[in-house]
């Protein structure tokens, strides 16, 4: 019952709401026309997916750039410089770089003598 | 019996060539052609601007959203789907203007029930809007005045057609109990 009476008094404020809405507005379409084309910018402008694509590429182009030339700290890129520097090793030597100061070398033999040394 | 006034040839969901021609002309930077666009949308966005934040803000939410639409014309990829895309922007626009109009919206008496049987009553119908949820007001709307189906609505709103089916009858549900006297 109460859901017939709700469903009735939605149903006549719905009609309500319809005789509401076919108000005609208080600006009327041609003068709404006249204001709304006088605070348009210049031109339409088109979605700058290119410029954000150029910019996005330009940073990931600056990080790079200020990645590779900032001072790198201790330890990084060492194995270069240790492949640079180094001896040519045999191919039974093991060598271990502990730090920059330290590098510890194996030499595996076949009589089971281990030759070894820190430098 | 739904309100449909807006020029011939301007459907509000539907697809229409002379939309789609008005679009592409303002896209080429016919600035006459988005004011024709404004003339025929004018009194369909005011109407439904008026359902979610009320008469005094209604047509500068509208005005507001318009010059938006222009600027993001581009960005439409359907030229002969103008109409729900510029309500959509309009409906976003009551959301935010609502959001700051929360708490200064004056609730005024609501009518005696037997009021609303009385055509002639003067009840305005934002008195029992104004008490829903601003998603709630624009379901009613679309689906009351525009006759709108829930697949059209939905993506107008940005929700999908079983959320319009719920907003719609908690909204139907909410009117009954305003106008019975129980508030929200």
């Amino acid at each position: 019952m109460k859901t017939r009476d709700d469903e009735e008094l939605a149903r006549s404020f719905e009609e309500r709401l319809r005789i509401s809405a076919g108000r005609p507005a208080a600006i009327p379409a041609g003068v709404a026309r006249t204001r709304v084309l006088a605070r348009l910018p210049e031109v339409s402008q088109p979605v700058p997916w290119l410029r954000l694509t150029a910019a996005a590429a330009l940073v990931v182009v600056l990080i790079v750039a200020v990645w590779l030339g900032s001072p790198r700290p201790a330890g990084e890129g060492r194995s270069r410089e240790v492949d640079a520097f180094a001896p040519a090793l045999d191919p039974n030597v093991v060598m271990w770089v502990l730090d920059s100061r330290t590098t510890v070398y194996f030499v595996l033999s076949r009589d089971g003598s281990e030759n070894r040394g820190v430098s | 019996m739904a309100v449909h006034e807006t020029a011939p040839g301007v459907a509000l969901m539907g697809v229409d060539a002379t939309t789609a021609d008005l679009v592409q002309a303002a896209l080429d930077g016919s600035r006459d052609a988005f004011g024709s666009l404004v003339e025929s949308h004018w009194d369909r966005l005011v109407r439904l601007a008026r359902s979610v934040v009320g008469d005094a803000d209604a047509e500068d939410v509208v005005q507001d959203s318009l010059v938006v639409a222009w600027t993001r014309l581009a960005g439409l990829s359907d030229p002969q789907r103008f109409g729900p895309w510029v309500s959509r922007i309009v409906f976003r626009r009551c959301l935010r203007a609502n959001h700051r109009q929360r708490g200064r919206i004056a609730l005024e008496a609501i009518p005696e029930p037997s009021r609303w049987c009385d055509p002639e009553a003067s009840v305005s119908a934002w008195q029992v809007l104004a008490r829903l949820a601003p998603r709630q007001r624009a379901v009613l709307h679309l689906t009351a005045v525009e006759g709108m189906t829930d697949a059209e609505i939905a993506p107008l709103l940005g929700i999908t057609p079983a959320s319009v089916r719920a907003h719609r009858r908690r909204a139907r549900a909410g009117v009954a109990r305003i106008i019975r006297g129980g508030g929200r």
